[in-house]
């Protein structure tokens, strides 16, 4: 439970572009730091707290975070029928189109096109909701289990000094 | 008597535990090198049409992690960076910490004092360029990052080695 509002929390202010410049990339690792302090006044879990138990809080952050963020993303995306990466396409194209493309190259802006084309008309695509789920996924998870471990010592540390 | 200099001739260098602590600190290190190369490939590897295709989805990648402000990236090569200044110098910081920790083979301690005395600077920094104080730029913004990002990376790391590797030993 912890770790779902901490991720939920986190994904609305990496959502937010006002708030994202002030933390940045440390959002993520602070949910999961928070996270790990929340499970332990809510279920008065015991201290130290385990490398495990810090590192699953870190990933389960960073799913939830990922999930929900992907989420915002789609539901703004929907809303407007575009977004950045329909925006940033022809000037991608256009500049691609200078270089001599093979036929791996051709197929991925034909996919690329592809997913542009179902942003603008149906304001969501399949294959580019999946791909931003699996990166934000990546991303959050690694961050997620950085601040997990940072947490875990923050808090290990305050209890020995106690 | 003869076996025992020859046994103290041939001590391993490492112990098995270093030997733990030099790979995961090597893993580390290619990581973040691999992170610090997606988000500067822009600039580093000459303009193609793989390059262009994959910087919509590195931009997207690392825009989950930072805002990308162009007038707060540092631009090289001809190209903008795909993260913030700050956010540069937060990697570049861990990347230049997780080399040393390949050169500098010792047990870290887990010390807050280093955490928190890091993160100071970057405060500072957030709090005067918010509030007006001075304008942003993108020197201390990543000088501070660098510091910050190198106490960060120390301090994952001596939690993760003093958890983990040396209770397996």
């Amino acid at each position: 439970m912890p770790s779902l509002v901490c991720g939920f929390g986190a994904a609305v202010l990496t959502t937010i572009p006002g708030v994202k410049s002030f933390a940045c990339c440390l959002i993520v690792p602070m949910a999961a730091v928070i996270s790990i302090n929340l499970d332990h006044r809510i279920n008065k879990s015991e201290f130290p707290v385990k490398a495990g138990t810090a590192i699953l809080f870190g990933i389960m952050t960073g799913i939830f975070a990922a999930l929900f963020s992907t989420a915002f993303d789609v539901l703004i995306t929907s809303i407007f029928h575009t977004n950045d990466f329909v925006e940033a396409l022809p000037q991608t194209e256009a500049l691609v189109k200078q270089y001599k493309l093979d036929a791996i190259l051709d197929q991925t802006l034909v996919i690329f096109k592809q997913m542009s084309k179902d942003i603008s008309y149906y304001g969501f695509s399949v294959f580019y909701t999946f791909a931003m789920l699996i990166s934000n996924l990546f991303v959050n998870v690694i961050f997620g289990i950085f601040g997990g471990l940072v947490g875990m010592s923050v808090f290990n540390k305050r209890t020995t000094k106690s | 008597m003869n076996t025992s200099t020859t046994n103290t001739f041939f001590t391993p260098k490492f112990s098995y535990s270093s030997k733990n602590r030099l790979f995961v600190r090597l893993i580390f290190f290619i990581a973040i090198s691999v992170w610090c190369f997606g988000f500067t490939c822009r600039s580093i590897l000459p303009d193609s049409a793989y390059t262009a295709i994959a910087s919509l989805f590195l931009k997207k990648i690392y825009g989950t992690v930072c805002h990308q402000h162009i007038e707060k990236t540092i631009f090289s090569g001809g190209n903008y960076f795909f993260v913030c200044a700050r956010c540069t110098g937060i990697y570049f910081g861990a990347l230049i910490a997780s080399l040393n920790s390949l050169i500098i083979l010792h047990r870290l301690p887990v010390k807050m004092k280093l955490l928190y005395i890091s993160s100071v600077p970057m405060l500072i920094d957030v709090f005067s360029t918010t509030m007006g104080i001075y304008s942003y730029s993108k020197i201390i913004a990543s000088l501070t990052g660098i510091f910050f990002g190198s106490a960060v990376f120390v301090y994952i790391l001596a939690a993760l080695e003093n958890n983990f590797m040396d209770k397996s030993v």
